[in-house]
């Protein structure tokens, strides 16, 4: 269907005007690339430090060696600051005016208990108000505790079956500059998104309010070699920006890629196609770029807040969560962050593959279908 | 189908493969509407083929069923003797298209738009400099190949559009209301460009609303919610299509006199023409008790008396040969009675 020279030659000549169009448009260019830089940059400083040095208080009502050696484990982790050591009484009026994020207490009595063999509670005082601090805050605090546990285990010969399953999965939980290391394959997917869905949406819009679209397509010009010599440019572009973004990422935040390129490229893919169809069922829809703008941003905004690309789903009301799951970001955010902090490979994503899959061909195939008919009315 | 007896003449027949258009029953539905509801009509090589019809009446669709970018849901068309309808491919490369909207990139240049449609046209070097050259001095557009095409004036885009649409030399090229939104003088110009076209052998198949620019053509079809109303010449139109006397009314409160007219018996249709009133006046209701009955000259006179009595004193009176607008307003008045 494409595979005449006068086909190939047409392809070309759509591809060169797309970026002749797009060159024009400075702009956007430069939107286009210092826009995820920005937010690398946001994220990885102003995140990553903020959930780095905790302001933390920490009650000792037990004041014995077990207690101040916990309280050791928290000063000597980089993501507790201990400020403050006031009374009970005190940790409520410190976290209303925000001099502390976390508090611990520790009750009377902790010493004793773990000398009888008993289990001794130690309480965590979080505020709430800052999501990102109560989540990451609290999970910090319980792998601070954790070590802390195991220390004290090996150190009294006591051998444990199963120790810590809590805190192995704490370890996992990236323990340096979380932000940026799980931003960056979140920024990759979002940048598909903006540039191949938004951007050249947008660019189907403007040739359709123009009527450049209606003329091109009394022409010889065949539907499928439109798509390809509109698609390619942006796709090439979005390349563009993941390479510059992974470079940023890599060189300068040095976040480490643990995974292969393979998974990276076929979720990629995936997800690419995805976001085609979604552009072009949009374009058919929208009549003015206008219209196309608001049904963009109507798709974009549920996508970056409830897929994980911002706010972990986990911390999320358990209703919302289902949500995700109908969110293609949703599933290349899981696949990309896999393959990136992970190593991941495909068997271990084969679900988010598979569900990956099932949107791509069904978006894609839909917009194109929807796309001929479009054209054939 | 039209009450008129020369599309019937068609309708049945096989489509005619040495015209340069011909359709046979072509109908589009959207929905329950229906946009064409079954015309037929040819149209012969080398004509200025005039399709009229007010807005939403189905000119663009039309246009776009016999471009191929748009299925119908029943009937025939032969665009230069090929289906277009099934094989629109096999067409495209000897026809040329421009509509309303002129369809240039605007963020291109004017050289960047030649080359763009001389290629998707898979024009050789040769020719493309042999058409380049062309549409420049047709557009008048010397000197400003470098220029973004949305900085150039209306007319000079009209004009270019015409040349890309028309760079690769076509045989039958389909104008939708190319001149909307153009100054009479643009337009002029751009009828003169037609005419050139046309003297070169291009068939010209263009729709619009503008009676003047009707006259221009060789033969024309009217179409109505539609449907074919009237086809012919634009002399034959005007013989045929109204037999009924014309009086054109000059008067200083042109509003009032046109309520007046509207409730005056013996009066069929009035409309403004211009800054002046068009009447049709029924023969048979028209003089009726006065001597001279059906004598244009006896009904001018009699109403211009009638005006007179009713306070129109400056009111004077001429009949006329009715114009294309009398034709179409007759038509569609006619086609609008049950």
């Amino acid at each position: 269907m494409i595979g005449d020279a006068q086909s190939r030659r047409r392809v070309r000549l759509l591809m060169w005007k797309e970026f002749l169009q797009l060159r024009r448009d400075p702009l956007l260019i430069r939107l286009l690339f210092v826009m995820p830089i920005l937010q690398l940059v946001l994220f990885g400083y102003v995140v990553a430090a903020d959930v780095k040095n905790l302001s933390t208080a920490v009650v000792d009502l037990d004041a014995t060696s077990t207690s101040r050696a916990l309280e050791a484990h928290f000063t000597a982790s980089d993501y507790f600051n201990v400020t403050e050591h006031p009374s009970e009484d005190g940790v409520q009026q410190l976290m209303d005016t925000s001099r502390i994020a976390i508090a611990i207490v520790i009750p009377a009595g902790t010493q004793a208990a773990l000398d009888r063999g008993e289990t001794a509670p130690i309480g965590v005082v979080v505020d709430g108000s800052d999501s990102q601090v109560a989540s990451v805050g609290s999970g910090y605090a319980a792998q601070v505790i954790a070590r802390f546990n195991a220390e004290r285990m090996a150190n009294s010969g006591v051998v444990v079956a199963a120790p810590g399953i809590d805190a192995r999965v704490r370890v996992m939980f990236n323990p340096t500059l979380a932000a940026v290391n799980t931003m960056i394959p979140g920024l990759v997917a979002a940048i598909v998104m903006i540039s191949i869905m938004a951007v050249m949406g947008q660019a189907v819009v403007k040739e359709r309010e123009r009527g450049t679209l209606e003329q091109m397509f009394v022409t010889p010009i065949k539907p499928v070699e439109y798509l390809i010599g509109k698609v390619t440019p942006y796709a090439l572009l979005a390349t563009a920006q993941l390479l510059l973004v992974a470079g940023v990422g890599v060189f300068w935040f040095k976040v480490p890629f643990a995974g292969q390129i393979s998974v990276v490229a076929a979720g990629l893919g995936l997800f690419m196609l995805t976001s085609i169809g979604l552009g072009l069922l949009i374009s058919l829809v929208s009549h003015t770029r206008q219209q196309a703008q608001q049904l963009m941003m109507l798709l974009l905004l549920p996508s970056f807040v409830l897929s994980g690309f911002i706010f972990p789903i986990d911390s999320m009301p358990a209703a919302i969560q289902p949500l995700s799951w109908f969110i293609p970001l949703t599933w290349a955010i899981e696949i990309l962050r896999g393959a990136f902090i992970k190593g991941s490979g495909f068997e271990a994503l084969s679900t988010q593959f598979w569900v990956l899959g099932v949107f791509a061909v069904v978006i894609f195939g839909a917009a194109i279908a929807a796309t001929r008919r479009r054209l054939a009315e | 189908m039209s009450a008129d007896g020369r599309h019937e003449g068609l309708a049945g027949t096989p489509p005619n493969p040495d015209a340069a258009l011909s359709v046979r029953g072509l109908t589009k539905r959207f929905g329950s509407f229906t946009a064409v509801d079954g015309i037929d009509f040819d149209v012969p090589r080398g004509q200025i083929f005039g399709f009229l019809g007010p807005n939403g009446s189905g000119k663009t669709t039309t246009i776009r069923m016999l471009t191929g970018t748009s299925g119908p849901d029943a009937g025939q068309a032969l665009v230069l003797g090929e289906d277009v309808i099934n094989h629109p491919e096999r067409v495209k490369q000897r026809f040329g298209y421009m509509s309303q909207k002129f369809a240039l990139f605007e963020d291109m240049t004017v050289e960047e738009n030649l080359r763009f449609y001389a290629g998707v046209y898979d024009l050789s070097p040769d020719r493309f400099a042999r058409q380049r050259e062309y549409v420049l001095t047709m557009a008048d557009l010397h000197g400003r190949e470098n220029e973004l095409t949305a900085n150039l004036s209306v007319g000079w885009r009209q004009r270019l559009a015409l040349g890309t649409a028309t760079i690769h030399e076509p045989e039958l090229l389909f104008l939708d209301e190319p001149t909307g939104g153009v100054d009479p003088v643009a337009r002029r110009q751009f009828w003169d460009l037609l005419y050139d076209l046309a003297g070169r052998g291009v068939t010209l198949f263009v729709t619009t609303h503008y009676m003047d620019e009707a006259s221009h053509c060789t033969q024309l079809a009217f179409i109505y919610r539609g449907g074919l109303i009237a086809e012919g010449s634009p002399h034959d139109i005007r013989r045929d299509a109204i037999t009924e006397q014309v009086i054109e009314v000059s008067v200083g409160d042109v509003d009032a006199a046109l309520d007046w007219l509207e409730r005056e018996p013996g009066v069929e249709e009035a409309y403004l023409s211009g800054a002046r009133l068009h009447a049709v006046i029924d023969p048979a209701a028209a003089g009726a008790g006065t001597s001279g009955a059906g004598d244009p000259a006896a009904v001018v006179a009699d109403y211009t008396g009638r005006l007179q009595r009713a306070g129109f004193a400056d009111a004077t009176l001429v009949t006329v040969e009715p114009t294309l607008e009398d034709v179409f307003v007759n038509l569609v008045a006619r086609a609008q009675q049950p």
